[in-house]
């Protein structure tokens, strides 16, 4: 009991002397945390009810940015729900388009993880490496669609772009590259026994855990449970196609990069599939104001996992209800599972590992000693120094790894 | 010797420290902060580094409309940046409050909340767009010294 | 008979659904509407004896006098089941967390943005309005108008 601590880590701000409503409120006994509690909410800005106050055209702007990493998910998934309520058939073409939009941000999404992730452990090469390589795919989307983020792809009834001709054989070329990248990557997390070591054990959650919980995802699929949305529940073109849903049985951040990994590879030969096969057409059909009375619920799997929306429509053009449950929302149940009994220094890393969608940048780690004296207080980047620092001592440096491949490619 | 490596020089000298504070925001403009400082942009060549700590930063880039539940936190950090405050709003939301202006739980902007210097638009802000916006920042500073 | 018309037919035999209660809108959606005092038995045969062990979340709804809650439940091979009740805004519903441990984070979101009280939701943190949104305010109430007025003054330009 002498060695007790209370660690606070709330999602907030940086001032020491603040008195913060904690985030994540984590009991250590020693260097090893014993139970989690969360707080969330931070990032509440009122989208459901403001979906109420505008029309279905204007919700699909507002929608889109509930997340500005998986935007795409949250307008699709919207859009469909509308859909469905309004009894649309959508001509394939813009089905098509609307896929190849989805798994190429599935493909910015999972880089961009696999950087923040390296991050976290130490390993800025490995951030450096792949956001240049996911810059292919930002450059690809931006061309496709106008931006970066935030496409604005999607309308009532199809999607507001086509794919040229001549885009065709760029989107490949940057399959291709990527593809020839993401091997290395792969061969680095499976050969590289700095980064095995360092993600191995780490963040445990038992397959029984991770049902029971509700988790999703690439974090589910990684502890054993094999669930995909595309494959369960198809939707968009997810039916003409064929891929696998990657698992994996190790149950812990090691498990949940191999699996990332993997789905960018089934990612790269879905889009191919989808160009090979994409039919002419128009890309849209014309779509009413008003949206019947009557309701829908769209799922989705986003990059973090299953994005749930439900739309509830009453004649006019505003809905009467729009519903949004996000992936990280399911996920963040398990967080505290997965940091029990394990050691702060891995803390940064294990949330990150969920990929979370609130902010990564603004949070903070309060020690407080047991007799009620306010003790030191850490910024989230000197958790993570910690925990790099911690693992350096046992072993664990990433400045000598080298990354295959990666010189001026 | 040109305007560019004038700043460029200024930078170096002066190495800009930023906090990155996210009222929040999407994400998305975050993280083209971020892939601002990634090889493809690596806007630390004009000598902007990510700092945590408010007390010796020397710029606040804020992005994110200002929900309820942070903007006391926000006016707070403020307060500890050392004079003189210079504060960035990156993005629509920082700027207007961009589509989530008018939502229950956001106040609008980080000029709500605090003073701004300087707004760099767009949904997200691009990284050119964010380097563009630093560039005029620091050769606004530049020419008030 | 397909599978999601299975299960609708076995439900119907099962708890004598009114007319109108049942609804296959394609093959994996069925909507299913009960009133406060079946629900249990009902939630309980889709989770337990069913198979739908999955709760993607719960949605609330302003109907008036009414509180309408819709559970999004969803088994492996896709169909979903949404079970719907509603109860009067003075009313409360049950706790729903002994099947789904995870559930609390929807049940607190019914709380916070409609006022919902359901009995057995252990303590814990408010989701998702800040600590100091006040007491009786939920947003998502349809006649619900802001109580609350900015705090700040507004901000002025550093150059000026």
């Amino acid at each position: 009991m002498s060695d007790e601590r209370v660690v606070t880590v709330p999602i907030g701000p940086q001032h020491p002397a603040l008195k913060e409503p904690e985030s994540f409120m984590v009991d250590l006994r020693g260097e090893k945390i014993d139970a989690v509690r969360m707080r969330f909410g931070y990032n509440h800005r009122g989208i459901e009810k403001g979906c109420e106050q505008r029309s279905y055209t204007q919700d699909l702007y507002l929608v889109e940015r509930v997340c500005g990493i998986c935007s795409y998910a949250h307008s699709t998934a919207f859009v469909q729900a509308v859909e469905e309520i309004a009894g649309l058939e959508l001509p394939r073409r813009a089905v098509y388009i609307r896929t190849i939009i989805a798994e190429l941000e599935r493909v910015h999404s999972h880089l961009l993880w696999l950087g923040v992730a390296g991050h976290e452990i130490g390993f800025d090469t490995l951030l450096m490496y792949t956001w240049r390589d996911r810059e292919q795919v930002m450059i690809l989307l931006a061309r496709l669609t106008g931006n970066r983020v935030n496409y604005g792809m999607n309308t009532l009834g199809g999607v507001r772009r086509d794919i040229a001709p001549e885009m065709i054989p760029e989107i490949l070329k940057v399959v291709d590259s990527l593809e020839e990248r993401v091997k290395y990557y792969i061969n680095l997390a499976t050969s590289e026994q700095t980064v095995i070591q360092r993600l191995s054990g780490v963040g445990k959650l038992t397959r029984e855990d991770a049902l029971s919980l509700g988790t999703v995802g690439p974090t589910a699929r990684a502890s054993g449970v094999d669930r995909d949305t595309r494959r369960d529940d198809p939707y968009l073109a997810y039916r003409d196609v064929s891929f696998k849903v990657i698992t994996d049985t190790h149950c812990d951040v090691y498990g949940r990069t191999v699996v990332r990994l993997g789905e960018l590879l089934e990612s790269f030969s879905i889009v191919r599939q989808l160009i090979k096969n994409i039919p002419d057409g128009p890309i849209a059909i014309k779509a009413p104001r008003r949206i019947p009375e009557g309701e829908a619920v769209s799922r989705y799997e986003a990059p973090r996992g299953e994005d749930v929306h439900y739309v509830r429509g009453n004649g006019s053009e505003k809905p009467e209800r729009v519903k949004v449950r996000a992936p990280t929302l399911a996920n963040t149940q398990s967080v505290s599972k997965m940091l029990e009994d394990g050691y702060l220094a891995d803390l940064p890393i294990v949330i990150a590992a969920i990929d979370p969608c609130f902010s990564c940048t603004d949070r903070m780690v309060s020690l407080r000693e047991n007799d009620g004296n306010e003790g030191r207080t850490m910024s989230w980047e000197e958790v993570s120094r910690y925990g790099v620092e911690w693992h350096k001592a046992r072993g664990i440096d990433f400045s000598r790894v080298r990354i295959p491949g990666g010189a001026g490619a | 010797m040109g305007v560019f490596h004038k700043i460029v020089r200024w930078a170096q000298r002066k190495s800009p420290w930023i906090l990155h504070f996210n009222t929040g925001a999407c994400n998305a403009c975050d993280i083209e902060i971020i892939a601002a400082l990634t090889p493809r942009f690596d806007l630390e060549r004009l000598g902007v580094q990510l700092k945590g700590t408010p007390r010796h930063c020397d710029i606040m880039a804020c992005s994110g409309p200002v929900t309820k539940q942070v903007k006391d936190r926000l006016v707070r950090i403020y307060e500890q940046v050392p004079e003189p405050k210079i504060v960035v709003a990156i993005g629509s939301c920082a700027t207007s409050g961009g589509v989530f202006n008018g939502l229950y739980n956001v106040e609008g902007g980080i000029d709500q909340a605090i003073p701004v210097t300087a707004y760099i638009p767009g949904c997200p802000a691009s990284p050119q767009a964010i380097i563009d916006g630093f560039v005029k920042l620091i050769k606004s500073l530049e020419e008030k010294k | 008979m397909s599978d999601v018309q299975a299960i609708a037919a076995e439900l119907q035999s099962r708890f004598s659904l009114p007319e109108g209660a049942l609804k296959v809108q394609r093959a994996t959606r069925l909507w299913i509407e009960t009133d406060k005092e079946l629900f249990p038995q009902v939630f309980d045969h889709l989770v337990k004896g069913m198979g739908f062990s999955i709760l993607c979340t719960i949605t609330g709804l302003d109907l008036g006098a009414d509180l309408g809650f819709i559970y999004h439940l969803a088994k492996d091979g896709g169909i979903m089941a949404n079970l719907k009740t509603r109860c009067p805004k003075d009313g409360s519903i049950k706790t729903i967390t002994p099947w789904f441990p995870g559930a609390d984070i929807y049940e607190r979101e019914l709380v916070d943005l409609l006022g919902a009280r359901i009995e057995g939701l252990g303590p814990g943190v408010r989701y998702p309005l800040p600590e100091d949104w006040p007491e009786g305010d939920h947003p998502l109430l349809k006649d619900w108008k802001p109580k609350t007025a900015p705090t700040l003054e507004k901000g002025t330009q550093a150059n000026e």
